[in-house]
């Protein structure tokens, strides 16, 4: 058996190395199961072992033994989770720690330093933020760094100068990275792996149970952002995210009506493009605005009442709700025009009718009499909804995260008996009080509130600003928005949740990091909302540059785009890139820092080029001048000053003189003097020599 | 006194001052010249290695004048001489001297050789062998000689010059570089151009020239361009051309071996003494120009030549590919 010696990899190299496996493997290791992160460390600990020469390479059994394993799990964790980004990334990993402990000639060392690239990118596809890619760009120069070590030869041992010149390089490839990004076109996969399939979806619901927004209500996450258009935004309390409608009641639970069986199903059909401004009194202030949401796993979005979206795959339903065409499984960014004072539906269809006067024909006996006798008591349905409001308002209501359980006669019991609610107990149970008496009425969800952040100016809306209200409808003035949550706790809505529950525990115990919680400590809450200033422009700017604002981006610079432009561009660039690296190549060589004597003479010899009596590389001064005397005597007077000029700064003609005492001192012309001689000198040549300049350019 | 005035149309010699220095070397080079005619050039830089204190190395052809020269040099400066044929027999002996039992004392007298003389004429140096001529070369570097265990000093001035045949010749021993180094100058006379040759055809024998030759300058004349030439400044500039020339024989891939640091001395000794010659007290480019051929070739090799001794094509390529500004 013939055996080639092993390959030693320096020392160096193997330490760089096995730290951008650590470091490529860190953030996966949040996502990836235990077992993986348990071998990479013990596969880390193998290799160095087998530097040190305590451990030996894995045999050939052992190998397979390995990849028959590897197999194993990769399948068995697929038919648990499906075949998803954290079962291929796993399978990755595992493919890629093992090989380290293979990791025998030079060959397999660059294997492994290319696996390490594939795996920083890897980590995209968990997180695009702005921490996620600078930690990428370090993995990338300590992966850089590797490879330098690697390759330092025995004249270049091991340096400090590694991670500068890895920093370096790096920082060259940074112009060709945003050409590249900017450019280059967004092809479409192929096939790919379906993203992030085990998370859960987050948000506003389709159905609302009192309960589930108060769920809601404890989590500090961000639900979306939003930015509003040369137009200021509006007040606090009038900033309703308007969500979904919900219609069906069946004395528990509000359920939105479905029409299709599904809603990317209920898109394509027809009638949800109905014209829609035939129902719609548009208000006259519009504003305009981009939202970004953050992925909740549904297709709703969230707008102010009436919004109309600007984009193509946004649709909106008969309730005016707006719907992406699919769920929103990653950061999304929206634009939609709100015509705020809008009225809708001022004839309410009877089929609409039915729908919102509809109650489940048992149960909740006491509130409906009692809604019947408040009816009776006033003269018009506004009057009817003012006195709802009012009961609310005077009797004791509590608006909290932790109400009271509710029995099985839910509005009864919540008016009657515990009287604690969040958003939800109390939109529901208006909405009931309304439809007793057969006032069309139905609940939205959405969110309300938002915090602002100045240094950006946007708006942040977190999941515990979700909230629950109630639309009515009034004769000849439409579907009209009443929040009764409004009565009970005007603070929730003119300040927010975060004032209206600063005292309750629960909410305080889960918001730990939110605006509430820190507001109080000044600088951090300036810090935590920079951060997210920065954030949400990196979501904007670059997550967000997909194919289409590309498309818009080229059109703007390019004008008509075509496949062709763009290759062009990208040529031209690569050319203007190389360029500018073959300048600074040439440019890095030691340049003559010419002193100003130097450069005079210098400019005084190019001058002269232009009778074609240019200064020759090693002719020294007085040779010169008499190579330009004898060739042209006329300019006789003024070479020889400017080189009396140049001898005097540059080799001290001085003058020696002897004093009283005997003693010899030197004197030089003084610089300054002999230096505004030069350039008065070079000048009156420059003037005598502007005749063949212009000849030499004319011709 | 020093400076240059360059509004005076001296159409050759700009870089001339006239003053005390400058008339003393046209004096002692006019005198010179009657015993080797046509050869200023290179009689001045002989009296520019002279007057810094090293010992010239005069190579050429049989017949080229190199021990006129020698003589013409010796006498001019009026310090006393000894000339040395060097054959392949000589031994060191007959160079540094000898003792000699003497009967009369009874005791060993020390006879001192012909070394223990101001200039020492060494004759056709590459014809005797390497041990003779280390002896001659090690009392060059020291200025002293040690003769069977007893230090001996030798006078002051002390120069040496040596004249050689072409090492490619029949019956040389070549110098080592080493010992090549030793010599701050080495000169080539080449033929005489043809008004000189004209001259000399219709003048007597050699020998009489050589006779004709008077002293001009003396010990103390030669001492004080030495002590006065170490007063000349060098400007920064100045010193970055002559440190763009050094590297330049060090990185070039033409020469073998780059300037030696003693080299590069020997350049700026050289050149300050020319600019003093000159009637300057400061150097300038053309000094550094003129005598770097003469300093420099013996000292360096180029790559393609094998038997060594002929750096001048690339050192006048250095002359042309250097520049004096940065």
């Amino acid at each position: 058996m013939s055996k080639v010696a092993d390959y030693q990899i320096p020392r160096s190299a193997l330490g760089w190395m096995l730290l951008s496996v650590l470091l490529v493997m860190l953030p996966q290791s949040l996502h990836m199961p235990f077992w993986v992160t348990f071998l990479t460390l013990v596969c880390i600990a193998w290799r160095w072992l087998i530097f040190t020469g305590v451990a030996a390479y894995p045999g050939r059994l052992l190998r397979i033994a390995i990849v028959v394993f590897t197999m194993t799990l990769s399948v068995s964790q697929m038919r648990s989770s499906g075949i998803g980004l954290d079962s291929a990334a796993s399978l990755l990993a595992l493919g890629f720690v093992f090989k380290l402990i293979e990791m025998r000639h030079k060959r397999d060392v660059y294997v492994v330093i290319s696996l390490c690239f594939i795996m920083a990118m890897v980590n995209f596809l968990y997180s695009q933020s702005v921490v996620a890619t600078i930690y990428t760009a370090i993995v990338i120069i300590v992966i850089t760094c590797a490879m330098l070590a690697l390759n330092r030869s025995h004249l270049h041992p091991v340096g400090r100068g590694n991670l500068r010149l890895a920093t370096v390089m790096a920082l060259q490839a940074l112009p060709l990275t945003i050409v590249l990004f900017v450019m280059f076109p967004r092809i479409a996969p192929l096939w790919a792996v379906p993203m992030q399939n085990s998370s859960g979806t987050t948000g506003v619901s389709d159905e609302m149970t009192p309960g589930d927004l108060a769920q809601l209500g404890r989590s500090s996450e961000l639900a979306f952002r939003v930015q509003f258009e040369d137009s200021l935004a509006p007040l606090h309390q009038d900033l309703y995210w308007r969500g979904l409608v919900l219609e069906d009641f069946d004395g528990q639970t509000w359920r939105r009506t479905r029409r299709g069986s599904s809603y990317s199903e209920a898109a394509s059909l027809n009638d949800f493009r109905w014209n829609w401004e035939d129902r719609v009194r548009l208000g006259s202030q519009a504003l305009r605005y981009n939202v970004i949401i953050e992925p909740s796993n549904q297709p709703w979005l969230y707008g102010l009442h009436l919004a109309q979206p600007l984009n193509r795959e946004l649709y909106q339903s008969r309730n005016f709700e707006i719907f992406n065409n699919g769920v929103i499984s990653k950061r999304s960014s929206y634009d939609l025009i709100s015509y705020r004072g809008s009225a809708t539906d001022l004839i309410l269809l009877d089929s609409a009718r039915r729908r919102t006067t509809n109650l489940p024909g048992r149960g909740n006996e006491q509130s409906v009499a009692f809604a019947e006798r408040l009816r009776a008591g006033v003269q018009s349905d506004r009057d009817y909804v003012y006195a709802v409001l009012a009961h609310f308002q005077q009797n004791e209501f509590y608006y909290t995260l932790n109400p009271a359980l509710l029995g099985e006669q839910r509005v009864d019991d919540f008016l009657f008996n515990t009287r604690q609610g969040f958003c939800e107990h109390y939109a529901s149970s208006f909405a009931f009080l309304m439809r007793a008496v057969g006032i069309p009425a139905r609940v939205v969800v959405g969110y309300q509130g938002a915090e602002y952040n100045p240094y950006e100016d946007y708006m942040m809306v977190y999941q515990y600003n979700a909230h629950a209200w109630n639309e009515v409808w009034l004769e000849g003035e439409g579907w009209v928005r009443f929040d009764p949550t409004a009565a009970v706790s005007p603070e929730r809505i003119e300040q927010g949740v975060e004032a209206a529950l600063a005292d309750d525990p629960a909410f305080r115990e889960q918001s730990l990091f939110s605006a509430a919680r820190l507001g109080s400590l000044g600088w951090v809450n300036a810090l935590r909302l920079r951060l997210d200033a920065i954030e949400y422009e990196w979501n904007r700017r670059v997550v967000n540059y997909d194919e289409d604002v590309q498309s818009d981006f080229l059109a703007n610079v390019l004008g008509d785009v075509t496949d062709q432009k763009v290759l062009f561009v990208l040529i031209a660039l690569a050319f203007v890139a190389t360029g500018a690296i073959a300048l600074t190549v040439i440019s890095s060589e030691p340049r003559s820092r010419r002193s100003v004597a130097d450069s005079l003479y210098y400019q005084f010899g190019k001058e002269l080029d232009k009778i074609s009596l240019g200064r020759q590389r090693g002719e020294t001064p007085l040779r010169y001048r008499d190579r330009v005397c004898a060739a042209k005597p006329e300019l006789a007077q003024l070479v020889t000053e400017a080189t009396r000029c140049y001898m005097e700064l540059n080799y001290h003609t001085g003058v020696r003189k002897q004093d009283s005492a005997g003693q010899e001192s030197t004197t030089y012309g003084s610089n300054t003097d002999s230096l505004a001689e030069f350039r008065k000198v070079l000048t009156q040549l420059r003037f005598k020599l502007l005749p063949f300049g212009r000849l030499r350019r004319e011709a | 006194m020093f400076s240059l005035n360059l509004d005076k149309r001296s159409d050759d010699r700009a870089e001339l001052v006239d003053n005390q220095f400058s008339r003393q070397v046209q004096t002692a080079v006019d005198e010179i010249s009657r015993a080797l005619l046509g050869k200023d050039h290179q009689i001045r830089l002989a009296l520019c290695c002279l007057f810094s204190g090293g010992h010239l190395l005069v190579e050429d052809l049989p017949g080229m004048g190199k021990t006129t020269l020698s003589y013409a040099l010796a006498k001019a400066l009026g310090l006393e001489y000894n000339r040395i044929q060097f054959t392949s027999d000589l031994l060191p002996a007959d160079i540094l001297g000898i003792s000699i039992y003497d009967q009369a004392n009874a005791q060993f007298t020390f006879h001192p050789g012909p070394i223990f003389n101001q200039v020492v004429l060494a004759d056709e140096i590459n014809r005797t062998t390497p041990k003779t001529q280390s002896a001659l070369l090690e009392a060059m570097e020291e200025r002293q000689v040690t003769v069977e265990g007893q230090t001996r000093k030798l006078p002051e001035p002390f120069f040496v010059i040596a004249t050689q045949n072409p090492a490619n010749l029949a019956g040389t021993y070549p110098l080592p570089e080493s010992q090549l180094d030793r010599f701050l100058m080495r000169l080539r006379l080449g033929y005489p151009d043809q008004r000189a040759e004209r001259e000399l055809l219709e003048m007597d024998t050699e020998w009489d020239k050589v006779e004709n030759v008077k002293q001009c300058l003396g010990k103390e004349e030669v001492i004080g361009f030495r002590r006065e030439s170490a007063n000349v400044n060098a400007s920064g500039p100045l010193l970055d051309y002559v440190q763009r020339l050094i590297a330049f024989t060090r990185s070039n891939d033409e020469f073998h071996f780059g300037l030696s640091p003693r080299g590069s001395l020997a350049l700026m000794r050289a050149a300050k003494t020319w600019a003093l010659m000159c009637g300057r007290n400061h150097v300038i480019p053309e000094d550094v120009q003129t005598i770097l051929p003469a300093v420099v070739e013996h000292r360096l090799r180029a790559v393609s030549d094998n038997d060594g001794h002929t750096g001048a094509s690339i050192v006048q390529r250095m002359l042309n590919e250097v520049d004096i500004l940065q």
